[in-house]
């Protein structure tokens, strides 16, 4: 049966319209959760206020859990999932690039656009520094695409890689998961900060 | 509504375990009806690659950057996928702060800092955010999030480098934020 | 705290129930010969020269050339970055790991695509999946891609746009292995090819 797109059970302009309201969701989680706000983005780096970590990490597991249920019922194909390519060393040096970005903006870009949505000006100016970092890329581009397609590994799964079933591994980052908030409460409570 | 009051309802935020929920649902329901997970910076690039064909016809022709991007996407750059999502992103937020009373025209920053240098650094932040999210094929939300719950190796690197980096930095930039 | 520990022990059952019950879906399992016969009559498992020699061009990294001819025909020419798999040691050990996985796009090709399509009919049966036939065959890529036909004047847009995108990859290819006279071969990298892949549908990801 899902997913729905791919199986060509509704259309692409469906799709798009079902995009739009997905979308929807998305940003009121976001900002409902404070993901407005770059000082509590920050917060995980420094124990103040560790929502980033939880509100992720219990995102993913939900959506993880949910997707292993709906395989095991029958109801989806994870095979027609999108499962996002692994590139080693672009990921590496990429997710270092964007871990630098986020310390200095305080954002990443979909929590910088409902940012700027409630009127965040340093929200704003991050979007603009976005459309920058993209431009850059797209005209220095040439000079990255070795390093865009070296060590290509295919599209594995982390599961596949450690050699154990998908819900075993879930399981086993349910309970890492858990510990991370167990500890990320009483860093809270160990370096509270003034309301901000 | 005076400006206390704002403040005091602007504090109400969700519990950060029904909002994970949430976000779980939401991304699942993606997962769902489209194959594929959430995403931000795609659309940009989308954008970008847009406002490019608008100004150089050709540059699908001379730019790798645009021919790789015209392999991936048929038709034109804008109907994507992302781009809807992103448009929804917007308004779902404004929604959110708007019910919540949390609209408002401001720089956000340490009483410590001005607001001159937090949007200095808010822009570089943006710059390479924008980059690094280009290079790694996805920023926070489309290959962190969107990869774990697929169990995706790239994304669990990924999100490792990520938030590595930033707390390994985090000493560095700490007058921004404490 | 307290939302803590109630998601806690709603996610932690949860965990346990899947990481208890047995996989459900079994990636490879054998075809009948009912479903061959049907995905082979659809002719799911044709991959065009066009789209090949895009991704060529673009150097796509997910791309797996797999000659199925002899070695002997392998060494006198080969597709660049080929590999040889001769059907008939296509099911030794040494050759599993190439043709049952899930991280590349693997092309058969023969000079025809007779004994590619032997070779495609023998994984798919076994269940195995990514592996594909290049339409047409060696025979095809010579005479149309590296070295295509202009079209006459009268014929519609597309097979203009086809020729246009062919030219420009077999001056990318180089020709396909026989060494160009002039001296600038111009890299042209980015004409699209004007037919799409019958590969299967996935939704394009990334961020």
């Amino acid at each position: 049966m899902g997913p729905l797109a791919p199986n060509e059970i509704i259309s692409e302009n469906t799709n798009f319209l079902l995009a739009f309201f997905i979308g929807i969701a998305f940003g009121w989680v976001l900002e409902s959760s404070g993901f407005s706000s770059s000082r509590k983005l920050a917060g995980i780096f420094y124990g103040y206020d560790a929502v980033v970590l939880k509100v992720f990490f219990t995102g993913a597991i939900t959506c993880m859990l949910g997707l292993l249920f709906m395989s095991l019922f029958g109801w989806i194909d994870l095979d027609l999932v999108y499962v996002n390519p692994t590139y080693l060393t672009s990921a590496i040096i990429g997710g270092v690039i964007m871990g630098a970005g986020f310390i200095m903006g305080g954002f990443c870009p979909g929590t910088s656009f409902c940012g700027a949505a409630i009127g965040k000006i340093d929200g704003m100016v991050f979007v603009v520094g976005l459309f920058i970092g993209v431009y850059g890329f797209a005209f220095t581009y040439g000079w990255w695409e070795k390093l865009y397609y070296a060590n290509y590994l295919g599209e594995p799964k982390v599961s596949e890689a450690l050699g154990m079933k998908d819900g075993l591994f879930g399981l086993l980052l349910i309970i890492v998961a858990l510990g991370m908030f167990v500890v990320a409460e009483w860093a809270e409570k160990k370096f509270p900060r003034e309301e901000y | 509504m005076s400006n206390n009051k704002t403040e005091e309802r602007g504090r109400r935020y969700l519990n950060p375990y029904v909002g994970g929920v949430l976000l779980g649902l939401v991304l699942l329901a993606a997962n769902f009806i489209s194959g594929r997970g959430l995403g931000a910076s795609g659309a940009i690039k989308s954008v970008v690659a847009t406002s490019i064909e608008m100004v150089d016809k050709d540059a699908v022709n001379t730019m790798p950057f645009m021919a790789d991007y015209a392999q991936s996407h048929s038709g034109s750059p804008m109907k994507s996928w992302l781009v809807f999502e992103m448009l929804g992103v917007i308004v779902g937020g404004f929604l959110s702060g708007a019910i919540a009373g949390r609209l408002k025209l401001k720089v956000e920053h340490s009483p410590k800092i001005t607001s001159r240098r937090r949007l200095v650094f808010a822009l570089m932040g943006g710059v390479l955010f924008g980059f690094g999210s280009q290079l790694g094929r996805g920023c926070t939300s489309g290959s962190a999030l969107s990869g774990m719950a697929v169990l995706s190796m790239g994304g669990f690197i990924t999100m490792m480098a990520i938030f590595g980096t930033g707390f390994a930095l985090a000493y560095f930039f700490r007058r921004n934020w404490i | 705290m307290k939302s803590l520990k109630f998601l806690a022990l709603i996610i932690i059952p949860l965990g346990i129930i899947i990481a208890a019950v047995p996989a459900d879906r079994v990636r490879h399992f054998q075809l009948t010969a009912d479903e061959l016969l049907q995905e082979a009559g659809a002719g799911v498992q044709f991959i065009s020269p066009d789209v090949v020699a895009d991704m060529l061009v673009q150097k796509d990294p997910s791309l797996r050339l797999i000659d199925v001819r002899t070695p002997e025909e392998f060494d006198d020419y080969s597709m660049p970055g080929a590999i040889n798999v001769p059907l008939s040691n296509l099911l030794a050990d040494e050759y599993t790991d190439i043709i049952n996985q899930d991280a590349y796009v693997n092309v058969f090709y023969s000079n025809g695509s007779v004994y590619a399509n032997q070779a495609w009919m023998i994984t798919r049966q076994l269940g195995y999946e990514n592996n594909f036939v290049l339409e047409g065959g060696l025979n095809y890529w010579f005479g149309n891609i590296l070295s295509p036909e202009e079209p006459s004047q009268t014929s519609p847009n597309e097979e203009f746009a086809q020729y246009d995108f062919r030219k420009s990859a077999a001056a990318a290819l180089g020709g396909g292995g026989v060494v160009s006279t002039e001296p600038d071969v111009p890299a042209v990298k980015a004409v699209k090819p004007p037919v799409s892949a019958k590969a299967k549908k996935k939704p394009s990801g990334g961020c």
